[in-house]
């Protein structure tokens, strides 16, 4: 690989702090050239995100364009950058929005411009660093980093209870993630002998891998064959379930999932338009991907045996998120809720542990981005103009702004789902996959897996009916409102932000290939990687986690054997 | 009578002290010469300068093998030197932030400086001591010192309660320390630790009451030291009272040395008794003062108090790290609070040095960080306010980001690093200390630290609410700059976020400082 190929990863994620450099030494009376410096900054990313994501070989090695360095070496820290398909591909979903969210903002922020660019282009560096990373640690790192760009970005630019929603967002996603961290700490210690540790991906997954594949080979016999296990795998057995409970739970949260998701509509009613957009768009990503990365790979048996609890979780979240659309005025909470329900699927998806519900889930993560980034983009659109996030106060909208009214429906039918849009793909084979999957059988009774995918399929028209209802109810029927009447259709700079998103919808809608393939080897592995703890299942090959090693002396990754302590520099002449 | 014979070769090992000894006596010595109305403005920089030479020699004398000095009375090992340069840091941190302070106020006297210097020569001799007597004299050195500097603005009533106060629990606590170390005294027949450790075992088989009594009363002495909680109390008043530049002198040296010599002392002795009884003794202590100190600070209203609280939080913090210097083994492990089998056999002494690691580096991340904070919360009071008692009110937060950003900016660093956020120095020490707590099983102890600490985020949080999020009050005064308070806050900024960053050269300092006397 060329230098520019070990670097990309480090530009890509880089080049915003890069920017927030020089939006720091610009003037704060200059709006004007902090949004350019700042849009920028953002296309620039683009490309550079753009370039790897063509870099990227779908048939290649699991990760690539590595990038690794010492760091911190006596505690087993490596810095250490490296994409698999779900990152490269919501890399670009990450980069794609970037520029869209400084356009979005021109006019929707008016005041400390200079403050919201910086946590922009901060906030950008930290999601791109999550995704990349692949020492856990790192991603711990920049996974907490993230929170204070955007807690300052919903508690400063937000709207009426702005800070309350701030805080509940900071400390609900802490809680989750303080829990991984005694988690990970542990994982770090069992992974590996001592001198060996370290926070590595590829160190911490394959140290794990012998035993949980013997804890799966016992769960398979009679009763109580674990509990006779000696070593990694007894340990695996008795606390690798509380283990993969603080992962789960740091990531449910961030997803969310239902019953944690108490954050999300606070935060995302609150947001301005731009937090809503990067926090539906990328944020809650994280969760799915964390699911997908850590939580299910590192404690296969233990994510079996939670599966049917989880999916239940999943599917009472695409149920209740849809019910709870239909009983909202808000427009901003109905997307709120809305996200609730659609993260459901990528989590359903996921949990079904099929090619096609995890090709599903993976998709459906983008789509999301896509379609609910869009959505929010648009109602700050009309946000601005009016003022009001309640349906009843809007109503025959589509006679005064025609145009927006028609870019706001295709957003619609990407949202729901229809043939030909993007939603289409992922949510039907998140079902598809449901349908094909063991759930049922994992969870007691193989005929769960119909109430199961009879349950999500529910979701989907109630999706199509709560989307449409409100659709309705503020683009049609006659203008009851006098201040509506003149409302502006949507201008130049207006459509330039939109467009992006109507292309990506029926790109991704109609040629979806591309970005399957980018995806394929990752959904391959992770299913893999998730069957070690189904007993029974078919085992794949191409399992453990191959990376680059440190450039020199791979051993110095953790503490040195001989312990200081015990060191006797100069005996004490009494001893 | 026979006098020791010393040569200078027994003076050298106290170097850094003796440097800050005689600065202070210069500051004395030359503020006899000066008129009331003479510029002072080289006493900080003297101060600082000594502070600065003091650390550096400090430094130098880390890489040198441990031994003994003094007759034995004291040990000067990379541990106490490393101590010693925490001690410097936050002494040349406070000094600093103190220069606007006292002109604020009218009070610049070289005897401030002084009293400083003499308190942070008493915090370096603590480090160094490896004798009961000479500990309880080079406390007394440090606390003596700080219950003058306490009340050292003589004229409101705070400063005056908050002396008479800390000195009053200040002196039972000594007293405490003083009976234990006779009881000890008593069983051993000796007072030099090391000396103390061969008998110890032997006591401990005849008079097992005495051992433990004398065991527990200078483990209360040193808790009320660090402030641990039930022998906090003292702590948000004095904290309150205080001078806020002593106040951080405080929060960060005086903590420092009393866990310098709580683990020396614990250590040493550890080795001649059963270890589950300091074990028990501090994870009960950690437990109680992680939670009580966190939960405490939550309805504060006045950042100062506030501050006072947090420092109790974290004493609970560095307890975790102690209580894991005393499990014995994977293999016989004292199970408080959690299993044994998550630690896959680490070896005990590698444990150990990861936990005395862990303090280490978390001393010296809380130094900057609390330093940072306090003098950051004496930019922003006025003498007007303070017996109204509004001086420290979140509201003096309000709307700073736009009044000035930069210090704004400065104090989220400090409050996200006190909270354990990355990317700062906060959370890279916190890992650590929560790391050797897991490596030596006491896995329930780092969940319920890590849980605290969640809990912990919420008023810091709420301080940058106030100055993010909420707008400038009418009338807000405007805010006077001074070069000294913005130096501490540069110097403490960067060192919180670089550091977490790339820890750098700390790493090594550590791996090196992490070697005690005698173990």
């Amino acid at each position: 690989m060329s230098f520019f190929d070990t670097h990309l990863l480090n530009l890509v994620v880089f080049l915003p702090l890069v920017f927030a450099a020089l939006v720091l030494v610009l003037p704060a009376s200059e709006p004007g050239q902090i949004r350019t410096v700042t849009l920028i900054g953002m296309l620039v990313d683009l490309v550079a995100g753009v370039w790897a994501y063509t870099r990227f070989e779908p048939g290649g090695a699991e990760f690539q364009l590595e990038y690794r360095v010492h760091w911190f070496k006596e505690f087993g820290l490596s810095y250490h950058l490296g994409v698999d398909g779900l990152a490269i591909s919501l890399l670009l979903l990450t980069v794609f929005l970037g520029p869209l969210v400084v356009l979005a903002s021109t006019t929707y922020i008016s005041h400390r411009i200079k403050e919201f660019h910086l946590a922009l282009l901060v906030l950008q560096t930290t999601m791109l660093g999550a995704l990349v990373s692949l020492d856990v640690l790192l991603f711990y790192i920049f996974f907490e980093a993230m929170l204070i760009p955007m807690y300052l970005m919903v508690g400063v630019w937000g709207a009426e209870d702005r800070q309350m929603a701030a805080v509940k967002f900071f400390l609900y996603t802490l809680v989750g993630s303080l829990l991984m961290l005694v988690a990970l700490i542990a994982v770090y210690f069992i992974s590996a002998p001592a001198g060996a540790r370290s926070f590595d991906y590829a160190s911490m997954y394959n140290g794990l891998l012998e035993a949980n594949r013997q804890l799966s080979a016992c769960r398979a016999g009679p009763e109580g064959a674990c509990d006779s296990l000696t070593g990694l795998a007894g340990t695996l057995h008795t606390y690798g379930p509380w283990m993969f409970a603080a992962f789960a739970l740091a990531f449910a949260i961030k997803v969310p999932m239902w019953p944690v998701h108490t954050w999300l509509p606070d935060a995302h009613v609150q947001a301005p338009v731009a937090g809503s957009m990067i926090l539906a768009g990328v944020m809650l990503k994280m969760g799915t991907f964390g699911f997908w990365r850590y939580a299910i790979p590192f404690f296969p048996v233990a994510a079996q045996m939670a599966r049917p609890f989880l999916a239940t979780l999943s599917v009472i979240g695409i149920v209740y998120g849809a019910l709870m659309c239909l009983a909202q005025r808000d427009i901003k909470k109905l997307i709120a809720y809305s996200s609730v329900s659609h993260l459901g699927y990528c989590m359903l998806g996921m949990l079904a542990v099929t090619a096609e519900g995890a090709t599903g889930s993976a998709y459906q993560m983008l789509n999301h981005g896509v379609s609910t980034g869009a959505l929010f983009l648009l109602f700050g659109f009309l946000y601005e103009r009016r003022h009001s996030r309640l349906m009843a106060d809007f109503g025959g909208i589509a006679k005064v702004m025609p145009v927006f009214t028609a870019f706001f429906i295709v957003i619609t039918f990407s949202s729901v789902a229809v043939p030909g849009t993007n939603g289409f793909i992922g949510e039907f084979l998140v079902l598809l996959g449901t349908f094909k999957s063991d759930l049922g059988a994992a969870a007691g009774n193989p005929h769960l897996t119909t109430v199961f995918g009879a349950f999500a399929t529910l979701g989907v028209i109630l999706g199509a009916a709560y989307m449409l209802w409100m659709v309705q109810k503020v683009f049609f029927g006659s203008l009851t409102h006098r201040e509506n009447q003149h409302l502006r259709d949507i201008g130049l700079r207006e459509t330039l932000t939109v467009l992006p998103f109507i292309a990506l919808v029926g790109v991704m809608g109609l040629m979806p290939q591309p970005f399957l393939d980018r995806l394929a080897p990752s959904t391959d592995r992770f299913i893999a990687r998730a069957r070690v703890g189904i007993p029974g299942a078919p085992q794949a090959e191409q399992v453990r986690v191959e990376v680059m090693s440190l450039p020199s002396n791979p051993t110095a990754a953790a503490p040195q054997g001989s312990a200081p302590l015990a060191a006797r520099d100069v005996p004490s002449p009494r001893q | 009578m026979n006098l020791p014979n010393l040569t200078l070769a027994d003076f050298l090992p106290l170097f850094p002290a003796i440097i800050m000894v005689a600065g202070a006596s210069v500051l004395l010595l030359s503020e006899v010469f000066l008129s009331a109305t003479s510029s002072r403005a080289y006493q900080a920089v003297l101060t600082v300068v000594t502070a600065v030479a003091a650390g550096f020699a400090a430094l130098t004398a880390m890489f040198e093998p441990a031994h003994e000095v003094f007759l034995g009375f004291g040990v000067l090992d990379p541990f106490s030197s490393f101590l010693t340069f925490v001690v410097c840091v936050g002494l040349a941190l406070a000094a600093l932030s103190s220069v606007s302070f006292l002109r604020k106020r009218g009070a610049e006297r070289g005897e401030f400086y002084a009293l400083m210097l003499f308190a942070a020569a008493g915090m370096s001799l603590l480090a160094m001591s490896n004798e009961l007597i000479t500990l309880f004299v080079n406390l007394e050195v440090l606390s003596i010192a700080t219950y003058a500097l306490t009340s050292y603005l003589r004229r409101g009533t705070r400063p005056s309660e908050a002396g008479f106060k800390y000195f009053i629990l200040g002196a039972f606590s000594s007293a405490v320390l003083l009976y234990g170390s006779a009881l000890l005294y008593g069983a051993t027949g000796s007072t030099k630790l090391t000396d103390m450790v061969g008998p110890l075992s032997g006591a401990l088989a005849a008079q097992p009451l005495l051992v433990y009594a004398g065991l527990i009363l200078v483990g209360a002495g040193f808790a009320f030291k660090v402030a641990a909680v039930p022998f906090h109390m003292w702590t948000p008043d004095v904290y309150e009272g205080a001078p806020t530049p002593v106040t951080a002198l405080m929060s960060a040296g005086v903590k420092a040395a009393a866990f310098a010599a709580l683990v020396r002392v614990f250590l040493t002795l550890g080795k001649g008794i059963d270890p589950h009884l300091p074990l028990v003794l501090f994870s009960v202590l950690a437990f109680l003062t992680m939670v009580a100190g966190n939960l405490l600070a939550i309805p504060q209203r006045n950042v100062k108090r506030m501050l006072a609280y947090s420092s109790i939080a974290h004493a609970g913090y560095l307890l975790v790290g102690v209580a894991a210097l005393f499990v014995t083994g994977p293999g016989e492990q004292f199970r408080l609070l959690g299993p044994s089998e998550l630690t896959g056999g680490t070896p005990v002494d590698l444990a150990r040095a990861q936990a005395l690691r862990g303090i280490l580096f978390y001393l010296l991340a809380y130094t900057f960080s609390a330093v940072g904070a306090f003098a950051m919360v004496s930019a922003l009071e006025r003498r007007e306010d303070e017996e109204k008692g509004t001086a420290w009110d979140l509201e003096r937060f309000s709307g700073l980001a736009q009044r000035r950003p930069g210090y704004a900016v400065a104090m989220a660093a400090f409050m996200l690093s006190l909270g354990g956020i990355p990317p700062t120095i906060g959370f890279m020490s916190k890992l650590l200390i929560f790391q050797s707590a897991v490596d030596s099983g006491l896995v329930g102890l780092a969940i319920v630290g890590v849980l605290s600490s969640a809990a912990g985020v919420y008023y810091y949080l709420r301080v940058v609410v106030y100055m993010f999020m909420r707008p400038v009050p009418e009338g807000a005064q405007t805010l006077e700059r001074s070069w000294s308070t913005e130096l501490t806050l540069v110097l403490s900024t960067a060192a919180v976020v670089v550091l977490g960053i790339l820890p750098g050269p700390i790493t090594a300092w550590l791996q090196q400082a992490s070697r005690i006397f005698g173990l």
